[in-house]
């Protein structure tokens, strides 16, 4: 009800005068301009996620500030520069805010947007309500700075964001040169929310990152290779087991 | 002034200390000295003396941290000031005292302030720190002129020089009560007389110093400011509004003043003094040199409530520090000619609210260094507003996110070298579906030519002899321990001691979640026992 009443207002919607109305392509606009929430899908997704929409932003080169609340820099981890060419062909270079309350995190991330200095802003917080990203929203269009927000499997409810994905990991492809070894990164992405295309949501993606060409293809259900055999059967032979640790 | 009663009509009052003969006096005031009561003297002798005799223990941890704020006040007459003993400021004047109207109208100045708020002082004013202290112990509201150490010092008490007690006395054996008596003396004839070399050194360096024939360093209280104005407050002040306008004033003054001379400053320091010889200190850090009055003044915004007023504040005074030539770049007039997209100054702009805000160091960047071990590959910088660079590109796979202390899991794998078949961590069991690896990454041998210090031992205290109790097991443990301790000397550096090599591993279990393990040594290396598992990255 109350995103229709927005939307009937025009204040979200991405300057509909600036740009040519098109059938926006996929990841329909993601990284380019507007605020973008890309939620996990289960405790533990969010390297997935933060993956996906490092794989899938369309920013402009230049640097990408990272506000990180601290609580999920000890639950997923830092973000690792050496890590960051497997993902995305442009260079980025990373600046991290760390930050220890949510309140700080948020007017960090808005503090980034009004300063008009980064290409892209990557906010990882644990929640924001309503208010809070009409209020980035708003910021973002009026700076024309992309807004990435990263955020945790209980995110749900109303947002004033250009769009919301949902990210799971799923077993890879099958690795040509290994069987038993991990292959080309999979994820199954749920666009549950999106104010740029007039498509049915939530809709399902099963997208695929092949890290030679960095390019993000999405692949059909049939396509996709059947569980992989476990290593123990092949040529590693069980000798001995040892529990260690 | 009102309110201070004169000495003569106060009851006798000492500060008492415990030394390893009892109570004795530390301090006494005039009416006490009177009545015979001297520092120095056992507090059981001084009641004797005086019976009505009022009494506190001293507390000298706090003396010294008053004596620093009152050396934090007097910035506001010369921006140099030192801690001079237990009991003594210095302050450098050099420069200062045409403000005043000469050197006897910057005394006067220094004199009425502090009678205005009832601190007893002794001040004097010298070329040299030395022959100043004595003065002021000594002379007080003298003025020596420039040069003229010689003349002043000749006919003081050698007690105002401040030796050692042992030195005083042994001087005073010598027949030599007076400084002027101490220039023409052999020095040699003298040091021979000594204990020792040293004490006579110490005498002959205090002497040089008072006349200016030996350097004396000074250390500053605080940081001498690159530059400073100030606004004196007609009445003391107290609103924020005030505050607030009086900041901006300075800041505009500053901020012109720089660029005058092409200069940015990375620090900004701004004193309130209040009324009460007391002062307050906000000070806010730039990451490269700015001098815009908007930037500076945002960021005192987030800072300036904390000021306390007190009493009311009648000087402010705003110091620039680390000043440093700005970079003014021309825009680039398209973006292809532009070296980078991001503007460094905007940036650092950004980087420096966020820090007035959140705290210091919460804006950083990672630097990438020549190191093997993941976790030292980058370095966590401040950020100054260049960009860090892209890091060299590594052969094996790397995590998208990288925990900062890798977390000990418990494995089940094929020994002596597969992949892990089965891991806990975070007390939730995952399946390994599909494994790459190992990729060994040995330790920086380099960095390890000295042991690093042995863990404390798990019981806290280490047991140094057999027990008394009749308990082979241990007695026997105990001598193993010894033994082995007095082999690990015998080679030199102990080998289990050296960090292990680690094999990483890139697993991934049923859920499609991939994660970064390594194994930290090798079966039998010698290097402990049976080797670790730890979860340090997860990949996207």
């Amino acid at each position: 009800m109350i995103r229709d009443d927005f939307t009937a207002l025009g204040v979200f919607r991405m300057r509909p005068s600036d740009r040519p109305r098109q059938a926006p392509s996929f990841p329909l606009g993601l990284g380019e301009s507007g605020v973008y929430e890309i939620v996990e899908d289960r405790f533990g997704d969010l390297p997935a996620a933060a993956g996906f929409a490092l794989a899938a932003s369309q920013h402009a080169s230049g640097a990408v500030i990272h506000v990180q609340q601290d609580r999920s820099a000890s639950n997923h981890g830092r973000l690792l520069p050496h890590g960051l060419p497997k993902l995305c062909s442009k260079p980025v270079p990373l600046i991290t805010v760390s930050a220890r309350r949510q309140r700080d995190a948020l007017w960090s991330v808005e503090e980034a947007i009004l300063s008009r200095a980064a290409s892209l802003v990557i906010g990882e917080i644990e929640d924001l309500d309503f208010t809070a990203s009409r209020r980035l929203t708003l910021a973002a269009q009026r700076c024309g700075v992309p807004v990435i927000l990263l955020l945790p499997y209980t995110r749900e409810g109303a947002t004033a964001a250009t769009a919301r994905w949902r990210i799971a990991s799923t077993p890879s492809a099958r690795n040509r040169f290994d069987p038993y070894a991990p292959g080309a990164t999979r994820w199954r992405a749920v666009l549950e929310r999106c104010r740029l295309a007039d498509i049915a949501t939530p809709f399902t993606f099963d997208l695929e990152l092949d890290h030679e060409t960095l390019s993000l293809s999405v692949v059909s259900e049939l396509a996709a290779d059947p569980a992989a055999t476990h290593p123990a059967t092949g040529q590693h032979k069980a000798n001995g087991w040892r529990q260690t640790g | 002034m009102a309110g201070v009663r004169p000495d003569s009509q106060k009851p006798p009052f000492v500060l008492t200390e415990s030394g390893t003969h009892g109570l004795r006096i530390a301090a006494a005031n005039k009416p006490a000295i009177a009545l015979g009561v001297t520092p120095g003297l056992s507090f059981s002798d001084a009641r004797a003396r005086a019976p009505h005799l009022l009494s506190e223990p001293i507390d000298r941890k706090a003396d010294v941290e008053a004596l620093h704020q009152l050396g934090l006040w007097l910035i506001r007459i010369a921006p140099l000031v030192a801690l001079d003993g237990e009991d003594g400021l210095m302050l450098e004047t050099t420069g200062c005292a045409h403000l005043y109207g000469g050197e006897e109208g910057l005394l006067a100045e220094l004199s009425r302030l502090l009678t205005r708020d009832g601190i007893p002082h002794q001040a004097a004013i010298a070329g040299t720190q030395a022959a100043a202290a004595t003065l002021a112990h000594s002379r007080a509201r003298t003025v020596l002129p420039v040069r003229g150490e010689v003349e002043g010092l000749k006919d003081l008490s050698i007690t105002a020089l401040r030796l050692s007690n042992e030195a005083e006395t042994l001087l005073r054996r010598f027949g030599l009560t007076q400084i002027g008596q101490l220039y023409e003396i052999d020095r040699k004839a003298l040091t021979r007389r000594f204990p020792s070399k040293s004490q006579a050194e110490a005498v002959m360096l205090r002497l040089d110093q008072a006349l200016g024939r030996r350097p004396e360093p000074i250390r500053p209280l605080q940081p001498v400011a690159a530059r400073e104005v100030r606004l004196a407050c007609p009445e003391p002040i107290a609103s924020s509004e005030a505050v607030q306008y009086g900041l901006q004033t300075l800041a505009e003054q500053l901020c012109a003043e720089l660029a005058e001379h092409g200069l940015g400053a990375r620090g900004f320091v701004l004193r309130a003094f209040r009324a009460d010889s007391t002062q307050d200190t906000v000070r806010i850090e730039a990451a490269r040199p700015v001098r815009n009055v908007k930037h500076v003044l945002r960021l005192f915004a987030e800072r300036i409530d904390r000021l306390d007023p007190g009493f009311g504040i009648d000087l402010l005074l705003l110091e620039a520090h680390r000043t440093g030539p700005m970079s003014v770049s021309a825009i680039a007039l398209s973006g292809d000619l532009a070296a980078s997209d991001s503007d460094p100054v905007v940036l650092a702009a950004l980087a420096d609210r966020i820090q007035a805000k959140l705290g210091s160091d919460c804006v950083t960047m990672d630097v990438p260094q020549d190191r093997h071990l993941p976790e030292l590959a980058t370095k966590r910088e401040a950020f100054t507003g260049d960009l860090p660079p892209a890091p060299e590109p590594v052969k094996g796979p790397r995590p998208l996110r990288l925990f900062e202390t890798p977390e000990h899991v418990a494995v089940l794998a094929e020994v002596p070298d597969g992949p892990p078949q089965r891991f806990v961590w975070r007390r939730i069991a995952r399946h390994i579906v599909k494994a790459d690896g190992p990729e060994r990454i040995s330790p920086e041998w380099w960095q390890y030519q000295a042991p690093p210090p042995r863990a404390p031992s798990p019981d806290a205290v280490e047991r140094r002899w057999l027990s008394p109790k009749l308990d082979r097991r241990a007695d026997a443990q105990q001598i193993a321990k010894i033994r082995a301790e007095l082999e690990a000397e015998d080679v030199g550096i102990p080998i289990s001691n050296l960090p292990r090599a680690r094999d990483y591993y890139r697993v991934e279990d049923t859920e499609g979640r991939r994660y970064w393990l390594y194994r930290d040594g090798l079966y039998e290396d010698g290097r402990g026992g049976s080797p670790n598992w730890y979860i340090h990255g997860l990949f996207s």
